[in-house]
């Protein structure tokens, strides 16, 4: 009897955060339903975002918040290999725990934090000592030579993507230790047994046991990204508007709400912000549902 | 200890003097002397604990990957001691071969698996891979089964086949020794059978050393046996001496059954 009450209980609770779910889904889609009436789908993909007209569209959203992410990813993955590489590989066995520690506690700092470290620290230092050479050195190189063009003022979509990777470099690196810890010793040592390199065993051996696993944290990671709200707020330089530079202030999906919804006019323009947040419960959700089913397929089937 | 230069002598693989080996605090193998013989099949055999397999990991030096292991005293190979710190120790590993418990395939294809090792310190075209490919296969008795699946992944074949595979990969890049650290305890009778068959008809080009709990098996493959208990080298013969009049009585004792 007390059992069954007992399940009951902890069932209910358990499909609270189902039902909360499917509540924001629909909710979601019920504020939203003005601006996708009025703009169809072509909502993402038209690059207008005017208050005054009443005209909506997302593609400047989801382009700041596509390229922010990927050029997160492009930072963070190697660095986060090598960081997980050394714990598991080569670090001293004292250094390993505080190390993995220390890693783990990164992703425990509250994100305004690292948006105000990075518009009033790293931002400024960014304009003065990373643009200008960057731009010298990269800005006459043809096709990405655009990247690099603009005034060097700190913030925009580059000094976002950098704030990011360091945000998504605990979860990345961790996930990365924990699957490449479930490496058989006897077959690394095999590998070693044949004359190789601690590189060489890495990629030869560690990281095609481990593919699908690492994609799965690389995932993780760009779940997290995408929807980062506060940081990228601080950096991106909030401009509604897509510019081919990487200097060029910009915006995301989450920063456009964050900075729009306090101010926001009841009717299209409340809608539209709705649709965009339907968008990004979307795209978040189909990536960290893969990153999910990716992590836990390599840690039952250790890789095959 | 200084690096006192030996006489090579043709018919010794590796000369082991004064080895101690450390696991942390805990002495792991107690001044062991032996040498083992060039193109002969050694093997090592006693209790769990005795410190063969141990033995076997200084020869290729397997040890160094885990802090709080090390060993002291000499292992000379090639005029060289190999437990010094100035050795290559990659190096030493591809003209010492190992062989491990388990199989070990790697997450590649069967072809992959035998040509991975090679290409590690070989530049060669493909049809010269190919070839070592096949070679290598044949070495270890398995060209016949995987001819038609070479691009198949390593762990699709059976256990004793993912052994022989093992045992090609680590022929394939050509060592002077192979060892052998107990390659059949995990496989069936049949599949032990054809890896007994194989160490025979290697030893005609490699020096063998196999650590293995099987008496028998040391018994019907090996030339040499040493038998080895809590850390010291007990006692050290041919193979039909051993078994037949061992000296010590600790020898009579594990070999007759009557502990371990």
């Amino acid at each position: 009897m007390q059992d069954k009450f007992f399940h009951h209980t902890t069932q209910l609770f358990a499909f609270v955060v189902l039902a909360a779910l499917v509540g924001i889904l629909v909710s979601l889609t019920y504020e939203a339903w003005p601006s996708i009436k009025a703009f169809g789908p072509s909502f993402l993909w038209t690059n207008i975002w005017s208050v005054p007209d009443d005209k909506y569209g997302a593609l400047a959203a989801i382009y700041g918040t596509v390229v922010t992410s990927v050029l997160a990813l492009l930072i963070a993955v190697p660095i986060s290999f090598g960081i997980a590489l050394f714990l598991t590989e080569t670090c001293p066995v004292w250094l390993r725990r505080p190390l993995g520690t220390a890693i783990e506690l990164l992703a425990g700092i509250p994100s305004i934090v690292y948006g105000i470290w990075g518009l009033f620290v790293f931002a400024p230092l960014f304009a003065d000592h990373i643009q200008p050479p960057l731009q010298a050195l990269l800005g006459d190189v043809p096709v990405i030579g655009g990247w690099f063009s603009g005034p060097p003022i700190g913030v925009g979509i580059l000094t976002a993507s950098i704030v990011l990777s360091l945000m998504v470099i605990p979860f990345i690196a961790s996930v990365m230790r924990d699957v490449f810890e479930t490496v058989p010793h006897v077959l690394k040592e095999s590998a070693y047994g044949l004359g190789c390199t601690t590189w060489e065993v890495a990629r030869s051996v560690v990281l095609p046991y481990t593919r699908v696993g690492v994609i799965g944290g690389i995932m993780l990671g760009l779940g997290r990204a995408l929807g980062e709200t506060m940081a990228v707020t601080f950096v991106i330089g909030n401009a509604n508007r897509i510019n081919g530079s990487l200097f060029a202030p910009g915006t995301s999906i989450a920063s456009t709400l964050a900075n729009e919804f306090g101010e926001a006019d009841p009717g299209l323009h409340i809608a539209s912000l709705f649709e965009l947040g339907l968008v990004l419960f979307i795209i978040t959700f189909v990536v960290l549902a893969i990153s999910r089913w990716l992590i836990s397929r390599s840690m039952g089937s250790e890789g095959l | 200890m200084p690096d006192q230069v030996m006489p090579p002598d043709e018919n010794i693989a590796l000369q082991v003097r004064n080895l101690d080996f450390f696991y942390g605090d805990f002495k792991g193998l107690n001044n062991v002397n032996l040498d083992v013989a060039n193109k002969k099949v050694t093997a090592f055999i006693g209790p769990s604990g005795c410190g063969k397999s141990t033995l076997l990991r200084t020869f290729n030096r397997m040890y160094d990957l885990y802090p709080g292991q090390r060993a002291e005293g000499q292992i000379i190979f090639h005029g060289k001691n190999l437990l010094d710190k100035s050795q290559d120790v990659n190096l030493v590993r591809a003209k010492i071969g190992m062989v491990f418990q388990k199989p070990t395939p790697f997450p590649m294809t069967i072809y992959e698996n035998i040509a991975f090792g090679v290409r590690l310190y070989e530049r060669m075209s493909k049809s010269a891979m190919d070839d070592r490919v096949e070679w290598a296969l044949n070495k270890a008795a398995l060209w016949g089964e995987v001819k038609d699946k070479l691009q198949q992944n390593g762990l699709s074949l059976s256990g004793g086949q993912q052994q022989r595979l093992c045992i090609a990969r680590a022929v394939a890049v050509k060592p002077d020794i192979v060892l052998l650290d107990e390659p059949t305890s995990a496989l069936d009778p049949i599949s032990t059978a054809k890896i007994e068959e194989l160490i025979n008809e290697l030893k005609s080009e490699y020096t063998i050393a196999i650590v293995t709990h099987n008496m028998q098996q040391a018994a019907r493959v090996s030339d040499f046996t040493a038998f080895m208990y809590l850390g010291e080298l007990i006692e050290f013969n041919e193979t039909g001496t051993i078994f037949m009049q061992p000296v010590k009585k600790q020898t009579e004792d594990y070999i007759t059954g009557r502990f371990g």
